[in-house]
């Protein structure tokens, strides 16, 4: 499956700008369309596929959630819950152990 | 004594034979038997490309062995022998049993919670929602 979301260079939230303070009211509220903390609502893959035991031997299960140099991906690109995201991790992890991820790809 | 599962994976040379690979599972689960163990499932994954160069080798042959032990020390000896052996260059072994406990809690705790609530009878797999990637639910006609 591939459908990446385009990787946005998402730096730190810029506060000193002006605009409403803080990023609370309500989720995905895009004020200017300058720099929008959550695009769309995402959903956590794993819950919704109630997903109970993260495979380190699936690797077509891990990769969606891996760049292309190796790195995992965080959370806020690809929308999992904090739970999953930790055991994506560890499994992530084994993998690479195995030669089953690479650690890190040159580019 | 708590029955401990463990997933032993181990990577040979690809340029190993067939007779030799069996040999070395055939040692491990005599290993196994002796301590106490029992090899629930072997899988040849075959001749696969690795994620990176181990001992100079781009392609490896994979075996992967489900295994069950009631002591731990039976671990140790497994890895013994596969670091002595020349064909395996790579092996890994996983404790599995407190995650499938905690993966079973997680299961009955949510049927628990189903069926506390009464559902509206579902047809075929649990009603995914519509974002579901893999489920195959013949009655949806939206495919990818």
């Amino acid at each position: 499956m591939s459908e990446q979301q385009p990787v946005r260079p998402s730096g730190p939230p810029r506060e000193g700008r002006s605009g409403p303070p803080g990023p609370g009211g309500g989720p995905g509220g895009p004020r200017r369309g300058k720099r929008q903390y959550f695009r769309k609502k995402k959903v956590c893959r794993f819950c919704v596929e109630k997903v109970d035991f993260i495979d380190y031997k699936k690797v077509e299960m891990l990769q969606p959630f891996v760049q292309e140099r190796g790195k995992i991906l965080p959370r806020r690109m690809t929308g999992t819950c904090s739970k999953h995201q930790r055991w994506l991790g560890v499994a992530v992890k084994r993998a690479r152990n195995i030669a089953l991820l690479p650690f890190a790809t040159e580019l | 004594m708590a029955e401990r599962l463990y997933d032993l994976i181990f990577i040979c040379m690809p340029t190993t034979p067939e007779e030799e690979v069996a040999k070395i599972v055939h040692t491990l689960e005599q290993t196994a038997s002796e301590h106490g163990g029992k090899v629930e499932k072997v899988e040849k994954w075959g001749t696969r490309k690795m994620a990176y160069r181990v001992a100079k080798q781009r392609e490896g042959l994979y075996v992967y062995i489900a295994l069950q032990s009631t002591e731990g020390g039976l671990i140790k000896e497994l890895e013994r022998r596969l670091k002595v052996s020349d064909a395996v260059i790579k092996y890994m072994t996983v404790r599995l049993d407190e995650e499938i406990k905690r993966q079973q809690k997680l299961v009955s705790h949510r049927e628990h919670r189903a069926r506390r609530r009464p559902r509206k009878p579902v047809v075929a797999a649990a009603a995914p929602p519509p974002s579901a990637p893999a489920a195959p639910a013949p009655e949806q006609p939206a495919a990818s």
